[in-house]
């Protein structure tokens, strides 16, 4: 890019407009990573606490659950750390802080049903990731993710009331699935 | 009557930063330099420039033990910015 180029009108704005959407483009792009990480951590930690609840017969296993965000932040950390410094835009500051205060929820809640208030808490983490995953989608304006999110969110909630015990860890690991898809589609609609 | 268009921004590096800088709460000089495919030394010369004028704060500062250099957009430079684009609309506009 030369700094002297004479442009005409109709450059310069081609210019802008362009440079802002590969910037863009590149910030999404880079967002699609951390979908992807907590997509495969919530698969394999969901499948991993099913499968030890389902042969032992001990709901204790579900203690494994907060190991989860005690890898995840380092990980995420890492993958930042090895990078190019991304910067942040309006929509990938929303989207990080959508899935923050869906984690805030989500641990705390856990919390307080293992220590003072017991409750379904696969049914209340259920929709509130599925209204996190559909306005991921609002934010990223992709219909799959908005409609994935849906999905999630009610038919999780309909899953997690008909069904009991360690079944209804299933249902985190399709939305693992989901997570590490909506991460792909990012990767490819910001290619 | 024509505005006229700021000469510093009606670069194409130059201009190519401000747009970066302008959708973003800041960014590495890295990353400029990727997304503007500039050299570091050109890159710098017109960082140096957007900043005289005001239009831009650069820090400098290290992300663990690597140098970092944050570049950000001050007000007066959206100011200038949203100005030179509505010229250019204007221009545009009045070529149809």
């Amino acid at each position: 890019m030369e700094q002297n180029k004479e442009m005409t009108a109709q450059q310069s704005l081609q210019l802008i407009t362009e440079t802002f959407n590969k910037s863009r483009k590149g910030i999404l792009r880079n967002s699609a990573k951390y979908f992807m990480l907590w997509g495969v951590l919530l698969t394999v930690t969901s499948l991993a606490i099913y499968l030890l609840w389902h042969c032992t017969g001990k709901p204790q296993w579900n203690f494994l659950w907060f190991a989860m965000p005690l890898l995840g932040y380092p990980l995420a950390a890492v993958l930042g750390k090895y990078n190019v410094a991304v910067p942040q835009n309006e929509v990938s500051k929303m989207l990080s802080g959508v899935w923050s205060v869906f984690g805030a929820f989500a641990i705390t809640l856990s919390a307080v049903a293992v220590t003072l208030v017991p409750m379904n808490v696969t049914l209340i983490i259920v929709i509130i990731m599925g209204l996190a995953e559909c306005m991921s989608g609002v934010l990223l304006k992709n219909w799959p993710i908005i409609i994935g999110g849906f999905l999630l969110g009610v038919g999780g909630a309909v899953f997690a009331m008909l069904v009991k015990s360690d079944a209804q860890l299933l249902i985190f690991t399709l939305g693992g699935v989901l997570l590490l898809l909506t991460g792909i589609v990012m990767k490819l609609q910001y290619k | 009557m024509f505005p006229k268009l700021d000469p510093l921004l009606h670069s194409e590096l130059r201009l190519a930063v401000m747009s970066i800088l302008a959708g973003v709460d800041e960014a590495d000089f890295t990353f400029i330099k990727n997304e503007t495919g500039a050299t570091s030394g050109n890159l710098s010369v017109q960082i140096d420039k957007l900043t005289a004028a005001g239009y831009i704060t650069v820090e400098k500062g290290f992300k663990g033990k690597m140098p970092r250099t944050v570049c950000r957009i001050t007000p007066a430079g959206q100011e200038a910015f949203s100005n030179y684009v509505g010229a250019l609309k204007e221009y545009l506009s009045a070529g149809k």
